[in-house]
């Protein structure tokens, strides 16, 4: 209100927020939009357990257990109903206030009365009056979000891209475009990729139609999103967050070819690398910052190394990492596999390493046929001399390789594998009864 | 915690047997077989730890149940017993009595068959008293301060043991010749053995706490020199003014309200000479009224060895199964095969009781009873053209309680009652008269055994800060709570 910059945002509240009071004492103290969370949950059904992470859930509302979702009694139409009432309890409070929208109500802080809140012995001494009081304002003065902001879409670095693919995209074939990048260019390929998924589904393209040849910083986000079809390389390096979110698409980012430091101790990429990524690959060649392919699901990645967390809460796909880790590596890491080389183990999470729900195994010569495959991808990709020279002595190299694998994923793939060898369905209730047996549950 | 997974592994109850019909009515010994441990612990294993534990809040007394059913489920008794009686002084009078609110409020209830908590708790302080584990906890010192308890129920021995665990001097008065109320000369030995009283009357007595047998406050002590003499009063003297029903041929012999029939029961099995025992040996037994009362009748006459038992209900056969309008966690009206039912007799419902016919001698001889009409304002009346008669020796009303005897109460104390029968008191527990504490039935009316020592636990606070200006004893309810249920409209 200040800066006279409200107009311009949009304030949500949330939190707590369970009655059509709640909703007006919120619009009163400035917000427009109200999440509700727990109390949704509630209407379809919810106990507050609170062992949404146990898979036991009683109602069947946070479980993948075929018998416990099959006690799941929500319909949508309750949520509906929920919300109606809540509306219906809105309009009534308005009413009473004098007011003919919610629009009115908003930031109208003076029509709340405390006294009846702090008059509690659990809230005696408490002052409300900072967050209720301030500077008067003109009556006319916006009090809620009225302008909208200009992202400046039209004159993001993608139009250029999309603008060269839009043949490649409608037709086939392939393009490829090189071009400087600056680190102000954010969430690069993400706009394109939209494109590419709009045209053509999820399965994208086939790899390598789209090649984006980059050279300089990018900024924030690169190749967020990424569907397949796309190749992005980028010569330079990288903000956080590359290949956030990555759905199918490449990408490669090593250092400028005249770069006379040696890559393998240098800093290619920032934090959250691959976070929540799905599908796709990765190359990196150098050493990028923490919570490296958090919650990846399916994407792999070669890296020449980790900050502290690295894999923590995935649930899927492969990553190599070449060089050094941070500490608590694999901490909630409930699937997929990576290999690490020269692991040292007292960086890997304790409680996980302990509890034996990550184990750390030799490679198996499947494993070992992966891993020199992937390692030459990367020399051809980024020229990485450390991958070089482990390939040159792969033999004896490959041995220094740690196998990070979750055990009941372990045990689920293997169970489903054995199912499948028998015929039967893998996601059938008898296998479900095997896995839950395998897994303890 | 439990076994996160316990209740998917084991999705049924399993509780003791009762013995077979024809054996335990040869007897007046408690009906269940001994459980197993094995099996105990199995359906300890069932609770699920909730976030949110419902059944502390289905009991009155806030029992701290998911940690007592670890702690058993872990096989550690001794700190399990400890867990129980934080909350509850007298786990195995609800154990063995109570009907288990704790348990419709079960999380697990939902969508399976609820935790066996009462028999979890039963078997909790069965071992601890097998094993030694009760010991008194007489207090470290003496306030000076003394306390009078009337009433020796639930509700009064609650209280007292709460007060003299703070340091007071208690005497709890009882105008029958035993320690105990109902859980003396109401409840029948098949329900509860006497000797579970007298274990935890010696505790108490151990740690201080007096008793005095036959005396009646108002009668042989007035209230007021009661009140003269003590620092504070309670009363606990429950809701004994039986609902009686008027109509043609209630004076005839052989028409009682059960509470007279089972107290000389009970008082004969206690070894007691009871001349012209109420006795339904060779009778037509009719059992008016279908609650736990009426229950106790039941297996009571059964073991009297009646001709026949027979018991009407007023209103409509309750469902089988827990019915919409009474969802969970609320505690439904269910239709229950207590021991005493599956000891034989039959069950009317729908039948309202019109006129006890009586020979020349003034004995009843029958019962000429009608279905139920309900109206539409929802009063319930016999239905005309559908009388018929039934034989009967012996008819013994149990249709609940109206309230507290008022007897020298008002006069004495001038305290106040309430529009419902109750003693009147504000919400620290004191009625109008200060100084004068009221716990249990006689502030509530009818109600549960859980609720009676809740309420006795809650007025002890209250007494304990009335003397002494503060009080960290517990205060599990407040006089005006009631149970969850759905909120009028």
């Amino acid at each position: 209100m200040l800066n006279d910059m409200r107009d311009r945002v949009v304030v949500q509240a949330d939190g707590q927020l369970k009655t059509g009071r709640d909703v007006i004492v919120a619009a009163l103290l400035g917000a427009e939009e109200f999440g509700f969370a727990t109390t949704a949950l509630v209407v379809e059904g919810c106990i507050m357990m609170r062992v949404c992470h146990l898979d036991t859930c009683p109602v069947g509302v946070a479980t993948q257990n075929p018998v416990l979702r099959s006690r799941f009694s929500g319909k949508p139409e309750f949520v509906v109903t929920f919300m109606q009432f809540l509306a219906q309890e809105v309009r009534e409070y308005l009413a009473e206030l004098g007011f003919r929208s919610l629009d009115e109500a908003i930031g109208r802080s003076e029509l709340l009365d405390v006294n009846g809140a702090i008059e509690h012995w659990k809230a005696s001494g408490l002052d409300l009056s900072p967050i209720l009081e301030g500077p008067a304002f003109a009556a006319d003065a916006p009090r809620r979000h009225l302008r909208d902001q200009n992202h400046e879409l039209d004159a993001h670095f993608d139009v250029g891209l999309i603008e060269r693919s839009q043949d490649v995209i409608a037709h086939g074939g392939h393009v490829q475009i090189d071009l400087p990048i600056r680190n102000t260019e954010r969430a690069v390929g993400t706009m394109l990729g939209n494109r590419v998924t709009l045209a053509h589904g999820e399965h994208g393209l086939p790899t390598g139609t789209i090649e984006v040849n980059l050279t300089g910083s990018a900024g924030q986000s690169f190749g967020a999103f990424l569907p397949a079809g796309i190749t992005l390389r980028l010569e330079g390096d990288s903000n956080d967050y590359v290949g956030k979110g990555l759905s199918g698409g490449q990408i490669v980012v090593r250092p400028p070819k005249d770069a006379t430091f040696d890559a393998s101790q240098n800093v290619i990429a920032g934090n959250v690398i691959g976070y929540g990524a799905t599908q796709g690959s990765m190359f990196l060649r150098g050493v990028v910052g923490e919570r490296f392919l958090v919650r990846n699901s399916g994407a792999t990645a070669v890296v020449e190394g980790v900050g502290d967390h690295a894999l923590e809460y995935m649930t899927g796909g492969l990553a190599v990492i070449l060089g050094a880790t941070g500490r608590n590596l694999g901490a909630g890491m409930s699937g997929g596999a990576a290999y690490i080389y020269r692991l040292d183990r007292n960086l890997v999470n304790r409680e996980a390493l302990a509890s034996g729900e990550l184990e750390l195994l030799e490679l198996g010569s499947g494993d070992v046929e992966i891993l020199r495959d992937l390692l030459e991808q990367h020399v051809a990709e980024t020229g990485s001399t450390l991958a070089a020279g482990l390939l040159d002595d792969f033999e004896a190299e490959s041995l220094n390789f740690v196998r990070v694998l979750p055990r009941d994923y372990a045990a689920v793939l293997q169970t489903r594998k054995d199912a499948a060898a028998e015929g039967l369905d893998p996601d059938g209730d008898v296998v479900w009864t095997r896995i839950l047996e395998v897994t303890g549950g | 915690m439990a076994d996160p997974k316990g209740f998917l592994k084991n999705t049924e109850r399993e509780l003791p047997a009762r013995r077979p019909v024809p054996v335990r009515i040869m007897d007046w010994k408690e009906v269940y077989e001994p459980g197993d441990s094995a099996v105990l612990r199995r359906q300890a294993g069932r609770c699920m730890d909730c976030g949110i534990p419902f059944c502390h809040k289905g009991c009155p007394l806030g029992n701290l149940i998911p940690e007592w059913n670890d702690l058993m489920w872990r096989g550690e008794g001794r700190a399990a017993i400890e867990r129980l009686h934080a909350t509850n002084n007298f786990p195995e009078f609800t154990g063995r009595l109570c009907p288990a609110p704790c348990e419709s409020s079960c999380v697990l209830g939902i969508n399976q068959p609820a935790v066996t908590i009462k028999q979890i708790e039963v078997a909790t302080i069965d071992d601890a008293f097998a094993n030694g584990w009760v010991e008194a906890e007489p207090p470290a010192r003496l306030t000076g301060k003394t306390v009078a308890v009337v009433g020796s129920g639930p509700a009064g021995l609650a209280a007292a043991q709460q007060l003299t665990r703070a340091g007071h001097t208690v005497a709890v008065f009882e105008r029958d010749d035993r320690i105990g109320g109902l859980l003396r000369y109401g409840i029948p030995d098949f329900k509860m053995e006497k000797r579970h009283l007298e274990s935890r009357l010696r505790q108490m007595q151990d740690e201080g706490t007096r008793f005095r047998a036959g005396v009646e406050i108002g009668v042989d002590i007035t209230w007021s020199e009661l009140r003269a003499r003590y620092d504070a009063v309670v009363i606990a003297t429950g809701a004994t003014a039986a609902r009686d029903i008027p109509i043609p041929g209630r004076d005839l012999d052989g028409v009682h309200f059960a509470m007279e029939y089972l107290v000389e029961s009970n008082k004969a099995i206690a070894g007691d000479q009871v001349p012209h025992q109420i006795h339904a040996e060779g009778k037509h037994v009719i059992v008016i009224g279908g609650g736990d009362t009426g229950a106790d009748c039941i297996g009571t006459a059964h073991r009297h060895g009646a001709l026949s038992v027979t018991n009407l209900a007023i209103g409509k056969q309750p469902p089988a199964a827990r019915p919409d309008h009474q969802p969970w966690p609320t505690m439904p009206t269910l239709f229950e095969v207590s021991s005493a039912h599956e000891e034989g007799g039959d069950r009317t419902y729908l039948a309202s009781t019109v006129e006890f016919l009586g020979n020349e001698a003034g004995e009843v001889r029958a019962l000429r009873l009608a279905e139920t009409e309900y109206l539409p304002d929802g009063r319930r009346v016999p239905k005309s053209g559908t009388e018929r008669e039934i034989p009967a020796d012996l008819i013994l009303i149990a249709m609940g309680f109206t309230g507290p005897e008022r007897s020298a109460l008002e006069d004495q104390l001038g305290t106040v009652f309430t529009g419902r029968g109750n003693v009147e008191r504000g919400d620290d527990y004191q009625s109008t008269a200060p100084g004068v504490f009221v716990a249990g039935d006689a502030g509530r009316g009818q109600s549960l055994i859980v609720w009676a020592i809740a309420e006795g636990r809650a007025a002890a606070a209250a007494v304990d800060e009335y003397l002494m200006g503060r009080t960290t004893l517990p205060s599990p309810v407040r006089p005006t709570d009631v149970a969850i249920g759905l909120q009028p409209a």
